[in-house]
């Protein structure tokens, strides 16, 4: 099917979401969609599934004008939406979680036909190459299984038009590899595919046509053929964009960070950190590698304070900070960008000034006597936001309304306004936009710069190449290898990533 | 750094080699396996302690005779008694707590401590009772069927605490229904002289109510437990404003055709289980048929999958088409039914119809029977059962005329609530959006 938008305008409160877009879709075509963090691709998306309603413009199938008052009528209008944020109902099964909306029943009591559907599932699943086990729990699965299931549920569905909103921001390489698989065989069978996604060389991996946007707006169009990143990054940003940063040779001085013989369980209860032992020094970053799930999650939780030691040794300066609680380690000038910083970066609901003080309300500066300053706060939160450049229409909207580059600019802004010894930065670029990455990767530079020592955590290879002084990669919960930048090139870096150490 | 000596070696082997690049921390899970250790070693040193406390009875209960009887044909006919050393009981139960904290210690999460809680307690409740009556003959089979019968509004106030929660509405409205289901019961049946007519004007003004609560909640997002406190406070005020104005006065509004006890066939012929189990009111097998049927319906229906799936992401639902709204509405119709029906029982069952705040707390104790229970109907109507029977033992104490303050056994509920509620001794997983309201945008 070919669908169009044409003019598509959406307003929220304070913020032109959508402004005037207009974006279209062959048969069997992938169109990749592209644009900054807040540009409004995620508002597109949710109109044209029927959650939102548009305040103008129209929605085109086949040429006929749809309206799609709710998500029943688009999914009836064959349009299959994975969402940003996987809707998935953690304590169901595979086989529960697809069919879910349009159940096979049996009986007067609308009894759910479970065999039927479970066979359902299994042959969409090979049909499409989509291996799930039909019994396992969300819960269980990791995110690149939780993403064939909600490719399931648009398949099950039988989509004619299937969205994909940023799917690969949490998906390891080889998943992405997979999911791009499974998009040209959708497409090849003809289904029209849009696809979002930050990453430049996904688009152009595997989109027909690019359309870009910028700040609710078209900015162009193009095709992969025509495109580069840098090009791409141009057009989304409007400006030029450094697409690695450029680095002076650090100036390395004294350790700060030493850890021996570090040993951390996951929830499990099994090894998840296994005998590490590195140091960070001043003046340095040591990017550590790894695919997602090989115990740098724990290693991060284990050095921040949000997970026991096993057994081992942490010292900041001298300090050992094994057994210290969050607070003593932040106090001690480290400073945590968090993996998910939805979950552990921010509290949504509370506005940026409260964000931004969320581990230093209790000094002097900011309170006494229990009380809060006020006008501290918000002098320190100002300033803050000038620097760091958050978008953001004040320093008392809810966090949860920016865009997710602006969310993580607070972040850090906060981590990086105490006195800092050591960085520890978590996946801090994931389901960011160029510009925003450019940025988040320059301020950790500059840290660098000023004598920190930084210890990056990052499954992009991009990311560990372009920052690290020296890379470690982490493998089945062991530390086994740690290069100098010169000698770590992406062959050695991803052949240590699989674990082959020669 | 001796790991590999540790005992847990074999698992963290395990837990390493199955495809560790595919394995990811599911959201929310963090120290999730400490703090179920945790409160698995808290009950072990209950069940310890309980131990002790037992034996110490055991102790001072030596020479105590329990004399008990049954009704064999029907309550008030011929009976047979027989009686035991008390101590025995205590021994029995002194046993059973040391099996409890022994097998808590050594299988740790994986004990079904929840289960012999239930296996426990009547146990306990029944050698407490025993020991309380100090050699006064109690009659079993009145104990046993007021259990049955103080089971029914608990019960099914249990079953429409459940029903909304896990569409995601945290109701704590349930005694408010019950006393509003009491009193228009009453009225209803009163009036019109029709036995029937009671329990279902009760369940339609319980849904009335119930549906302006679902819309203060849904419509304008009022906090669920404020609004649920609302209606709890307002139902007491109104109902006892209604009471002295109106049912007092002109008392043959509050003059309600009972609903008397059922025979079933044959089955009430059974010596001593007839009369206990099979001479009792309708609202009892209709309770437990409710049970039943609501189990079927949430765990193996349409409805029930799109229910728990409402309750628990709402968002996943919407998006798929189900329109989560209707569905919560749909669903607090169903309990203000469930919770006005079961509020009808309390005036129309007994003599007297509707009185002062005669519901007396059991939409509280329903809702603890909710989490008890793990929002799953026939093992909150087990805990609803054990409820039931302490104030069973209750009544029967100060019927007897037995000095110990009977309170102890009447605050159970509220103690064992509490302590479940705390999470000390285990994770109860409530619907994870019951309480939040739903946002399309
Ligand atoms: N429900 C809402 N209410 C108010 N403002 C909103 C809402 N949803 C989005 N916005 C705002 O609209 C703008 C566009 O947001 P949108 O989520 O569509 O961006 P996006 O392009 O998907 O960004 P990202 O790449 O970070 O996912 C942002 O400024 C955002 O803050
Ligand atoms: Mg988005």
């Amino acid at each position: 099917m070919r669908l169009e938008l044409q003019k598509i305008t959406k307003q929220f409160p304070g913020v032109l979401a959508n402004d005037r877009i207009s974006i279209s879709v062959d048969k069997g075509q992938v169109l990749g969609l592209l644009g900054e963090n807040g540009a409004g691709k995620t508002t597109l998306m949710n109109i044209l599934s029927g959650l939102y309603r548009p305040d103008s413009g129209k929605i085109l199938i086949d040429g006929k004008e749809r309206i799609f008052r709710d998500p029943a009528q688009a999914i009836d209008a064959g349009i299959g939406m994975v969402h940003q944020h996987f809707m998935l109902v953690p304590v169901f099964d595979v086989t529960e979680s697809v069919v879910l909306g349009n159940e096979p029943t049996k009986g007067p009591l609308g009894s759910f036909d479970r065999a039927t559907a479970r066979a359902q599932v299994v042959e969409l699943s090979k049909k499409h190459g989509l291996h799930v086990d039909p019994d396992a729990k969300i819960e269980s699965l990791p995110v690149g299984v939780r993403q064939r299931v909600e490719i399931l549920k648009a398949l099950y569905r039988k989509s004619d038009i299937l969205v994909l909103d940023e799917p690969s921001a949490v998906l390891t390489p080889q998943e992405t590899e997979e999911l791009f698989e499974i998009i040209r065989g959708l497409a090849k069978g003809g289904t029209s595919v849009i696809f979002i996604t930050h990453k430049l060389n996904e688009v152009i991996a595997v989109a027909d046509k690019i359309t870009v946007l910028r700040r609710g707006a078209v900015a162009g169009e193009t095709t992969p053929k025509k495109a580069t990143a840098a090009k791409l990054a141009e057009m989304m940003v409007g400006r030029e964009v450094q697409l690695t940063v450029s680095r002076s040779k650090s100036k390395v001085a004294e350790p700060i960070l030493q850890v021996k013989g570090l040993n951390v369980l996951n929830d499990a209860g099994g090894l998840a950190v296994n005998s590490a032992t590195f140091e960070v020094r001043s003046g340095e970053i040591l990017a550590v590698a790894g695919v997602q799930g090989n115990g740098q999650t724990e290693l991060v939780e284990a050095l921040t304070g949000l997970r026991l030691v096993d057994s081992g040794t942490v010292v900041l300066e001298k300090k050992p900070l094994h057994a210290g609680s969050p607070r003593e380690i932040a106090m001690a000038g480290v400073a945590h960008i968090p993996e998910d910083r939805n979950r552990d970066g921010m509290v949504k609901g509370m506005t940026i000034a409260e964000n931004y003080i969320l581990n230093t309300y209790h000094l002097p500066q900011y309170s006494k006597n229990g009380l809060l300053n006020r006008k501290a706060i918000a002098a320190a939160t100002e300033q803050a936001v000038k620097d760091f450049d958050v978008r953001t229409p004040s320093i008392n909207t809810d966090i949860a309304s920016l865009s997710g580059g602006n969310q993580q600019k607070v972040i850090v802004a906060r981590e990086f306004s105490r006195n800092v010894r050591l960085v520890i930065a978590a996946q801090p670029t994931r389901g960011l936009d160029v510009g925003s990455i450019e940025y988040i990767h320059r301020r950790i530079v500059e840290q660098r710069d000023a004598g920190a020592a930084v210890l990056i955590v990052s499954t992009e290879l991009d990311e560990v190449l372009a920052l690290g002084d020296r890379v470690a990669v982490m493998y089945e919960g062991r530390i086994v290898g740690i290069l100098d930048a010169k000698e770590a090139t992406r062959e050695r870096v991803g052949l240590l990533m699989g674990g082959i150490t020669k | 750094m001796t790991n590999k000596k540790k005992p847990v070696a074999a698992a963290r082997a395990k837990t390493i080699t199955t495809a560790p690049a595919k394995r990811s921390t599911p959201v929310g899970d963090g120290a999730d396996a400490q703090q179920q250790l945790v409160a698995s070693r808290v009950r072990a040193g209950l069940f310890a302690l309980f131990t002790l406390l037992s034996l110490a009875i055991t102790n001072g209960s030596a020479g105590v005779e329990g004399k008990f009887a049954f009704w064999v044909d029907k309550i008030g006919g011929t009976d047979v008694s027989f009686s035991v050393p008390v101590v025995l009981l205590w021994v029995a139960v002194t046993a059973g707590f040391g099996a409890m904290a022994a097998l808590q210690f050594v299988r740790g999460a994986s004990f079904r401590w929840r289960l012999a809680i239930g296996l426990i307690s009547p146990f306990l409740v029944f050698a407490l009772l025993a020991r309380l009556l100090d050699g006064t003959t109690a009659n079993l089979t009145v104990f046993f069927t007021s259990t049955l019968l103080y089971t029914v509004p608990v019960g099914i106030g249990a079953l429409a605490g459940i029903v909304s929660e896990r569409s995601g509405i945290l109701n704590i409205s349930v005694e408010g229904k019950l006393l509003f289901g009491a009193m228009i019961g009453s009225i209803a049946s009163s009036i019109t002289g029709i036995a029937i007519a009671g329990p279902i004007a009760g369940a339609i003004f319980g849904a009335l109510v119930s549906l302006f609560f679902a819309w203060l909640g849904i419509r304008y997002k009022v906090d669920q437990i404020i609004a649920g406190t609302v209606i709890n406070i307002g139902a007491l005020g109104v109902t006892t404003f209604a009471y002295l104005r109106i049912l007092q006065p002109y008392s043959e509004f509050n003059r309600p055709i009972g609903i008397t006890p059922i025979q079933i066939p044959f089955l009430s012929d059974i010596p001593v289980l007839g009369p206990i189990l099979f001479s009792l009111s309708p609202f009892f097998y209709i309770a437990v048929g409710l049970v039943l049927f609501f189990t079927y319906m949430i765990y193996r229906t349409r409805w029930g999958l799109r229910l728990r799936a409402a309750g628990e992401q709402p968002n996943a639902a919407g998006t798929v088409g189900i329109d989560v709204v209707k569905l919560r509405y749909r669903a607090m119709l169903i309990a203000g039914l469930l919770a006005g029906f079961a509020g009808s029982y309390i005036s129309l069952s007994g003599t007297g119809g509707f009185g002062i705040n005669t519901s007396a707390g059991q939409g509280f104790i329903a809702l603890a029977a909710v989490i008890f229970g793990a929002w799953n109907p026939v093992y909150a109507f087990g805990a609803a059962l054990i409820f039931g029977m302490t104030s069973a033992a209750t009544t029967l104490l100060s019927g007897l005329g037995v000095t110990i303050p009977p309170q102890i056994l009447l605050s159970m509920p509220y103690i064992v609530t509490i302590i479940v509620v705390a999470g000390l001794i285990g994770r109860v997983r409530a619907p994870a959006s019951a309480g939040r309201p739903y946002d399309q945008g």
